[in-house]
């Protein structure tokens, strides 16, 4: 018997982007359509969340911010944490959301958990632009270190997907996975200098922020566009190996685990 | 030699069954294969071996490019499973599937389509599925729309739909999708009988286009309407793999053995009359006298009934009648005229009624059978729904299918032709108003 040579025909990269594209405006719509205020309630979450901090750490327990308005500093840690955390966690969940696409149709599976993290992008747009309105109002300028700010943009939207490829596969297998990260993201919130300074870290304590990429990533953003200085670059290096291992690691495993998602989920 | 589209290379995939695993069941195997024991030793000692399901053993075929293939068996038989591998979603436990070219699977019409979305955003998103780009797309637009025939809807949200008109959509933009390979499973039972007959049509175009068409179905109507091949599985292997026509005549034969074979109950049910004479047996038997549960169109069909009677009985009269379970009766015949019968019945006897050149169209009948008395009032006995038989079509194919342009259908089977006299030239005709 002669031996096909198989051509699974793979699919061009403008149809994968595409799709891609598609995909997340699939999933913004659906997210936001039928809503009267749609995509304000992407800011409406970091926002509330930046007025309580603002009472409970600044005013009550009187946390340091390094000299910057309060506001200005934990706004610029929560608009990086919130794609994060809301990335994930519907992320993590997103392979049996669309298990009538993963079981029925063969596409790239990754593409489905990044294009939660691609909707989120929407999110984080519409709060960086009511950060640069918050900066305006306390009268913060930008540095020539805000330069700096696509790097972090870069390492967060690594971390973020690197993450989500993990957890959404292991999740599709392992159903504990998803609640598991739920809380885990609560608690992180808190281990991650989002509220306070990652220098107010007691020494004994500091290597686990710093196995933290998120600290990096966040202490840079501010770094850059709140305090116009530079990062702390050992420790920005050390999180870039993190995250590029991470990344290569969840992808790799994605991609083994990808071709038994129909079987189980 | 036609070129290989799809390729099964000794292909076996296994599902786990029952109770999916969770984390509990993965640390605790780990552990016990830490401490030397294996996962089934460890199962089993919690008295839950992990069952597997086979769904195909062990599976090769070759489908050459341009085949029409019909995908038939019962319920379970791995078909579905088939089409997931060749088409991706899953892949195999052992073995391996090869495909030349860009394959689409209809495994779910519209199954890419979001309810909130219209119908234009929905066909770019489904087209992305199959691996089409915007530009492609664009291309096609105008062809899904008008073969979906949503031309008013377009710009509509997908859930204000009606689900025959999201199934239309998600064929048209599956079939427009530029495949070589289309994969179809049992998806053209939704939408009215016009969109079948346009989907089927579609399907017949791309095999005539020279694209290689897989078609799961359970009507085999539209299977040899289509299909050039069957593929015939059954428990999870190939049973038989052949041209349409014969194999089709094998599976109609198997299916009408398999529903007429148990019959043995068939004279106690639906039992009536007042018994002074019974039948004791009731054969159907065809002309070299062996008794048969099918017989073909155009044969001699017999009925061979013997009775019994518990006291003597003047002038019965003999009734045997063909049932066609959907219409009802097809001829009800009586022994009264003709045959030459004892004017007094006591004991055992036989009583055959011949139907010969039987003129009916292949289908699954019923007798029904009676014994009453010399004025056809009162039933001695009464047998509602007898022994079944199935007819088949000889030489035409079995279903009654068959050749391209027989387009019969019907119970029973007549000589007829058309003609056709006289012209009128409608063109001239509109012109002249």
């Amino acid at each position: 018997m002669p031996v096909l040579h198989d051509r699974a025909v793979r699919i061009s990269p403008a149809a994968y982007w595409e799709l891609l594209m598609n995909l997340t405006k699939r999933e913004v719509k659906g997210r936001y359509s039928q809503s009267f205020f749609g995509i304000a309630w992407a800011i409406a979450q970091p926002l509330a969340t930046m007025a309580v901090f603002t009472i409970v750490f600044s005013r009550l327990a009187k946390l340091p911010s390094e000299g910057a308005p309060y506001p200005i500093f934990a706004f610029a840690a929560l608009v990086p944490w919130f794609f994060f955390m809301n990335s994930v966690s519907t992320g993590t969940m997103s392979l049996i959301t669309y298990r009538n696409i993963v079981t029925k149709t063969y596409f790239p599976r990754e593409i489905v958990p990044l294009a939660q993290v691609c909707s989120r992008l929407i999110d984080f747009a519409a709060a960086g632009g009511l950060y640069a309105l918050l900066m305006m109002y306390y009268g913060v300028g930008l540095g020539v270190w805000a330069l700096m700010s696509p790097l972090f943009f870069l390492l967060l939207v690594l971390f973020t997907v690197g993450f989500t490829l993990a957890t959404s596969s292991v999740n599709v297998f392992y159903r504990d996975v998803n609640p598991v990260v739920q809380i885990a993201l609560q608690l992180w919130l808190y281990l991650t200098p989002v509220a306070y300074p990652l220098a107010t870290v007691p020494a004994r304590f500091k290597w686990l922020f710093m196995l933290n990429p998120l600290s990096a990533i966040i202490e840079g953003f501010r770094a850059a566009l709140v305090f116009n200085r530079p990062p702390d670059f050992s420790l920005t290096l050390l999180s870039t190996v993190l995250i590029a291992g991470l990344f290569a690691a969840s992808f790799a495993a994605f991609k083994r685990m990808d071709k038994y998602f129909a079987d189980v989920i | 030699m036609t070129p290989i589209a799809i390729q099964l290379d000794h292909v076996t995939k296994r599902y786990r069954a029952g109770r999916s695993r969770t984390i509990v069941d993965l640390i605790s195997s780990r552990l016990d294969r830490l401490r030397g024991r294996t996962d089934e030793v460890h199962s089993a000692s919690r008295g839950r071996v992990d069952a597997t399901i086979h769904a195909l053993r062990d599976v090769s075929f070759d489908v050459t490019q341009g085949a029409g293939v019909g995908v038939i068996g019962r319920n379970g038989a791995g078909k579905t499973t088939l089409l997931k591998l060749i088409s991706r979603v899953t892949w195999p436990t052992r073995g391996a599937v090869r495909v030349a070219g860009h394959v689409v699977s209809l495994i779910e019409l519209g199954a890419g389509f979001h309810p909130e979305l219209t119908g234009r955003e929905n066909v770019y998103l489904g087209g992305g599925l199959f691996g089409l780009t915007r530009r492609e797309i664009d291309r096609q637009f105008d062809a899904i729309v008008h073969f979906a025939d949503v031309e008013r809807l377009i710009d509509t949200p997908m859930k204000r739909y009606s689900s025959g008109l999201y199934a239309r959509l998600g064929f048209a933009v599956a079939i427009y999708s530029n495949p070589d390979i289309v994969l179809v499973d049992e998806v053209l039972s939704v939408g009215d009988a016009a969109f079948r007959r346009r989907a089927l049509e579609a399907l017949r175009r791309l095999i005539a286009e020279g694209k290689t068409v897989l078609f799961i179905s359970h009507d085999m109507w539209n299977v040899r309407r289509l299909c050039t091949d069957i593929l015939w599985m059954e428990d999870g292997a190939v049973r038989a793999y052949g041209p349409a026509a014969e194999m089709a005549e094998q599976y109609i034969n198997e299916v009408n053995r398999e529903a007429l074979g148990n019959q043995s109950n068939a004279l106690q049910s639906h039992r009536g009359g007042t018994g002074e004479v019974r039948y004791v047996s009731v054969d159907i038997v065809d002309d070299a006298g062996h008794t048969v549960l099918q017989i073909a169109t155009g044969d001699t069909l017999m009925v061979r009934a013997s009775y019994e009677t518990s006291c003597p009985v003047a002038r019965p009269v003999f009734q045997v009648a063909i049932i066609d379970v959907d219409t009802g009766v097809v001829i009800a015949t009586a022994s009264s005229s003709g045959a030459e019968l004892p004017a007094h019945l006591d004991g055992r006897g036989v009583i055959e009624c011949r139907f010969a050149g039987l003129p009916l169209r292949p289908r699954q009948y019923v007798l029904r059978l009676s014994i009453t008395d010399s004025h056809q009032l009162a039933s001695y006995d009464l047998i509602t729904a007898g022994p079944r038989f199935a007819v088949i079509s000889r030489g035409r194919g079995v279903d009654g299918l068959a050749t391209s342009g027989d387009d019969e259908d019907g119970l029973v089977t007549l000589d007829y032709e058309f003609a056709h006299y006289g012209t009128v030239d409608v063109a001239a005709a509109r012109a002249n108003r």
